[in-house]
């Protein structure tokens, strides 16, 4: 038997990060998405420009931040606005990738941070959308980070609070909505994308010791499986280095 | 009496108000108890301002529970530990963008209230939405016209907000009308007598808030001279004639972050929300012990630092370090006075 190099959250944190190029604006949701965008920023996107709801760009945080207004997040930021106009920012274009995490999400990217079960008697009453909805909405696309279990991925979600593709093709643009939507869902066993015609979810590699099988049994949808699904490489060690010394040393989140 | 609902997107009543409110440079220093006493009434809404518990006035919001206030209806722009009064009478029912302390997971009393209906939603946002509004009242618009929210569920469980068709191009727009809330407390670093507030990091929403609330509260933790406020007004975020009252409160964020002067207790916080709130029962016992067994913030504290086995100065200090208040030494006459030997990144690394 192999030794454990990792936890199925650094695992995450180092998928996610490899998806952010240098160079890009990428506005960061609370959560895992905070971890990924952090240690892409320490490894190889030094010029990444993280965007934060409370109004911080561009900072530089030095250990991951509690959270997504607190003062870590504009650490030598060299501007601080305001929430509003962080999003108007959004809308304009100048945010490349919306980050985010949720406790569902379904097979058309539609994501659920309100309640599970009927909204006007909820059996769990959830955080509500924050900025996720709004990050969703408009940002030029999204990236999704989450556990992969069967009732984290139904069908549909028990309430739609952040916009992916709605109920199939062609319903954002009819819905008004600016940005391209959901593009990667990185879960702990696999990354996913979005078929081009249908906009459904679709598997495009499998972690290490994952099979196609095990993802399927761990959604509640039918999950589109091609035939060309890769491995996904494993954190290596200088990743795993940064993320547990400098991005979250005290293991507040990879644990 | 009106709800605080149909108050709430009043432009008449809301500027009726501001035309009454004095434009004169006048003391308006008083305790936080009394300001609470006066300003904030039964049945008000009451807006959160900062980001809740970051630099968020829980000072304030530890004496609305202290003193008992009834019906208060909150407006979450996020929320964290303020929901916790509906278990005892102190809120009716509120307007959520967020309520939850990220990755420290949900608030126990706000599930249970609204899982068991006793907690009324009345309608909710996202924070992009919910800014919006706030921004609309600041710049005298009726509403604005925006992008979020669109195509989701949220727009069904807000009856405030309504989709329409831009006029020139025909796409469809979020409609989001402005907001007026009965009530806004501030926490900022400094604020002069009169109410000027400044601050040293995110505004959030604090500048729309200022202009939109009727009635005002800027708690600080230090008063300032006002000619230190003039010859740095660019960080002055909230202006003295939308104030009512000015408190010296100290460590009013406590136990959240203040930044550069002090950061999140953060085993207190994990504590608080995982384990003393867990149930209606030890909810109560907290508040009992927290709150209305103190007599204000400062015992408070005190009971705080006895938790931690250390004494007040010593636990002051320790989240004095935690906040990296070396970073803030070249800036005039900001800072908290604490150990200064320290360089941010240091400190942040055994801090977080």
């Amino acid at each position: 038997m192999s030794e454990v190099r990792y936890t199925p959250r650094e695992l995450l944190a180092c998928v996610a990060a490899r998806l952010i190029n240098d160079g890009e604006s990428v506005f960061v949701g609370t959560g895992l998405p905070l971890v990924g965008a952090l240690l892409a920023h320490k490894m190889h996107a030094p010029q990444m420009m993280a965007i934060y709801e409370g109004g911080a760009i561009g900072a530089e945080p030095p250990v991951l931040p509690w959270s997504v207004a607190d003062s870590l997040t504009f650490y030598k930021a060299p501007i601080i606005l305001s929430m509003s106009s962080v999003f108007g920012h959004s809308r304009a274009g100048y945010a490349d990738v919306g980050f985010l995490g949720g406790a569902q999400i379904d097979m058309y990217g539609n994501i659920n941070a309100t309640c599970i079960g009927d909204y006007d008697n909820p059996k769990v009453r959830l955080t509500g959308s924050g900025g996720a909805n709004d990050i969703a909405s408009l940002c030029d696309r999204v990236i999704f980070m989450g556990l992969h279990l069967p009732e984290r991925f139904p069908e549909k979600c028990d309430y739609i609070t952040t916009p992916g593709f709605l109920n199939g093709p062609g319903e954002r643009e009819k819905a008004g909505l600016p940005g391209k939507g959901p593009w990667r869902v990185i879960s702990h066993l696999g990354v996913m994308g979005f078929d081009e015609e249908t906009c459904r979810m679709k598997l495009i590699s499998c972690h290490p010791g994952v099979t196609p099988e095990i993802i399927q049994q761990f959604t509640g949808f039918e999950m589109i499986i091609p035939d060309d699904v890769e491995v996904t490489p494993e954190p290596t060690d200088e990743e795993l280095r940064i993320l547990r010394n400098e991005v979250d040393p005290n293991h507040l989140f990879c644990f | 009496m009106t709800h605080a609902n149909e108050r709430l997107f009043d432009h008449e009543l809301a500027r009726e108000w501001k035309l009454k409110k004095t434009r004169a440079l006048v003391d308006k220093r008083m305790e936080l108890k009394e300001a609470i006493a006066r300003y904030v009434e039964d049945g008000d809404s009451l807006i959160e301002t900062g980001f809740a518990y970051a630099r968020g006035p829980l000072a304030a919001y530890w004496e609305i529970g202290r003193q008992k206030k009834k019906n208060l209806v909150g407006i979450y722009t996020p929320d964290g530990l303020n929901n916790i009064w509906h278990e005892f009478g102190g809120l009716e029912g509120c307007h959520v963008a967020y309520v939850g302390v990220e990755m420290r997971g949900l608030i126990s009393p706000f599930r249970r209230g609204v899982e068991a209906g006793t907690l009324k939603i009345y309608s909710e946002w996202s924070h992009g939405g919910l800014a919006l509004s706030l921004r609309a009242a600041e710049q005298g618009l009726n509403y604005v016209a925006c992008k979020s929210m669109l195509g989701t569920d949220i727009i069904r469980s807000n009856p405030y907000i309504k989709v329409s068709e831009d006029p020139w191009t025909g796409e469809p727009v979020c409609l989001v009308p402005a907001m007026y809330p009965d009530v806004a407390i501030f926490h900022v670093h400094h604020a002069d007598k009169y109410g000027n507030g400044r601050i040293w990091g995110l505004s959030v929403n604090d500048t729309a808030i200022a202009a939109a609330a009727r009635k005002v509260i800027v708690t600080c933790e230090r008063i300032v001279s006002t000619d230190d406020i003039r010859a740095n007004p660019y960080q002055v975020v909230i202006p003295w004639y939308v104030v009512d009252a000015v408190c010296e409160v100290p460590f009013g964020a406590w136990p959240g972050d203040m930044p550069g002067m002090y950061y999140f207790d953060r085993p207190l916080q994990e504590r608080v929300v995982r384990i003393d709130w867990k149930t209606p029962e030890s909810t109560r016992e907290w508040v009992e012990k927290y709150i209305y067994g103190t007599e204000n913030h400062y015992e408070m504290i005190c009971l705080a630092a006895e938790d931690h086995g250390m004494n007040v100065l010593d636990y002051i200090k320790s989240l004095e370090r935690l906040s990296c208040a070396a970073a803030y030494q070249n800036i005039g006459t900001w800072g908290s006075g604490a150990d200064v030997d320290w360089t941010y990144e240091e400190v942040a690394k055994r801090a977080i």
